[in-house]
């Protein structure tokens, strides 16, 4: 019997890419030129993007300077998947233009909507690992004063929705100068330059442990720092609402038994603190059951401790995934069970870690990327 | 009067026929799943019979049966049964009804058919021509290389 030659239309094929997850799609632009357009166009990213379910997350790891920069699935159970991606990011096109780009100096800054954000030695770049897309910004004006070695200082990443832009922004307060205030400024990518926000800020230092300052969650539209107030001597959780532009402060659960080494994320639908106690060997998991409310700091948590455990993301089902020493990635369940794990040899002392959303998004003013 | 004819709406009946000539009866609140079949109703109160040029009737038996007893248990065994190009005329199908349940399902189905097949293999499931030339082909898979791993053998 012949097969009828058949052709779907145009927004049935549409319907149906939608529904694919982001590696699908990428190969895809093989299949035909109008394929590659259509999954190329930034409508089409921003259709995809809203459909929450096909949305996958992976972990971006930079385990040892600088040989390498890795992506994982560590969300699927079965089949880890790696990407090593040093390969195309030491071909692509920015590092071609710039000289001095090279992975050691890298350091992660943020990841909002498939973009991470990376500080390099000279510049900071914002790269979609799925579709390649990157831009290169300049360093803060005073960023680029500080000296390479101060790590208090604070660099966060974000989306503002209002006006469908994306914001570095960078607070610097060089306590050998001047102890009393930092300077807070954020680079628009629409508008293309830095600015500073006007008024005194606060002396504000990131307070997140080493290696190396771990990456500021997204909650709210706001980005938030677990950070120390140099003229008070005492830790609060500083943030940057992304639509109104404005930091504001949020103080610590009140406790005096709150330990110092804390990990500030999203758990579930709140804004939470994992303490670890290490006198006890415990961890304990505060939320802030109402936003900006310092009395709703509730303690809904205390597990064993996890062995030298450092928090990533939680999973949608509440799952820890973090790393641990040299072994890799881990996943504990919130009774504390150990689930599984997945090893790529990493230096505890160096390595950087994120998890990003895989998209095919584009940035703003894309058509004339550098 | 129509109103006085009959009880419930939905026990009237309604005959749909099929490109190739089959005929369904189908009570009304099923046929109005089909938004293209309500319009038709909407524009001609007293029709009866209402023909559907562009669906055989093997199709259409699988979507009044779909209509009938969709739920998510349902659902989730329904695509099973089909071929692929059973699964293309049935989504064209739905389409042409607008039934929008059914088209979701459907795409769904589609997709995670394609999902990890190679570009070869989606070519000819939608009968798409490969008009990359064999550089630009080839620099599009070095590029993209790691999207290329572990994917279906043809």
């Amino acid at each position: 019997m012949e097969k009828e030659t058949r052709y779907l239309p145009h927004e049935l094929i549409i319907q149906i890419l939608l529904r694919l997850p982001v590696k699908s799609l990428i190969r895809f632009k093989c299949v035909s030129k109008s394929w590659f357009s259509l999954i190329s166009h930034p409508n089409f990213g921003n259709s995809h993007f809203q459909l929450s379910a096909t949305q996958t997350r992976r972990i971006l790891c930079i385990p040892n300077s600088p040989t390498k920069i890795l992506s994982i699935d560590f969300e699927s159970s079965l089949n880890n998947d790696f990407i090593d991606f040093e390969s195309s990011l030491l071909n692509n096109d920015f590092a071609l233009l710039n000289p001095n780009f090279s992975l050691v100096s890298l350091q992660i800054k943020g990841s909002c909507r498939g973009f991470i954000c990376l500080r390099g030695s000279s510049n900071l770049y914002l790269w979609n690992p799925s579709t390649g897309v990157h831009r290169q910004i300049p360093l803060s004006p005073f960023d680029y004063e500080l000296k390479d070695y101060y790590f208090g200082h604070l660099y966060g990443f974000g989306y503002d929705q209002s006006r469908d832009d994306y914001l570095v922004v960078s607070m610097s307060c060089d306590p050998t100068y001047d102890s009393n205030s930092s300077h807070l400024e954020f680079f628009s990518l629409r508008d293309n330059t830095w600015k500073e926000i006007e008024g005194t800020q606060f002396p504000y230092m990131n307070a997140s442990s080493h290696p190396y300052p771990k990456v500021g969650p997204l909650f709210n539209g706001a980005i938030h720092w677990l950070a120390r107030r140099c003229d008070l001597q005492v830790y609060v959780i500083v943030a940057f609402d992304l639509m109104e532009r404005k930091l504001f402060e949020m103080p610590f659960p009140d406790d005096d038994n709150i330990p110092t080494h804390c990990d500030l994320w999203v758990f579930g639908e709140f804004l939470s603190i994992l303490a670890n106690d290490y006198n006890n060997n415990m961890i304990e998991i505060w939320v802030m059951k109402e936003y900006k409310v310092h009395s709703s700091w509730t303690k809904t948590l205390v597990l064993p401790a996890f062995h030298s455990f450092d928090l990533i993301y939680s999973t949608k089902n509440g799952d820890f995934i973090g790393v641990e020493g040299f072994l890799g990635l881990v996943k504990y369940n919130d009774k504390g069970k150990w689930l599984g794990y997945c090893s790529y040899h990493r230096n505890p002392r160096v390595s950087q870690e994120v998890m990003y959303t895989e998209s095919l998004l584009s940035l703003p003013g894309d058509d004339d990327q550098i | 009067m129509a109103e006085e004819k009959s009880q419930a709406s939905s026990s009237k009946m309604l005959t749909l026929k099929a490109s190739d000539g089959v005929l369904f009866e189908v009570e009304l609140n099923i046929a109005k799943e089909m938004k293209t079949v309500q319009a038709y109703i909407d524009d001609c109160e007293d029709i009866e019979t209402i023909p559907i040029p562009n669906v055989l009737g093997k199709h259409l038996a699988i979507v009044i049966e779909y209509i009938k007893k969709t739920n998510e248990e349902y659902d989730a065994e329904f695509e099973k049964q089909w071929n692929m190009d059973d699964l293309q005329l049935l989504l064209l199908a739905a389409n042409y009804l607008n039934i929008s349940g059914l088209q979701e399902c459907l795409c769904k189905a589609i997709a995670k058919r394609i999902e990890n097949k190679s570009p070869e293999y989606v070519r000819k499931v939608f009968n798409i021509e490969n008009d990359h030339s064999p550089e630009e082909e080839a620099k599009l898979r070095k590029e993209y290389k790691w999207a290329f791993e572990g994917v279906d053998k043809d």
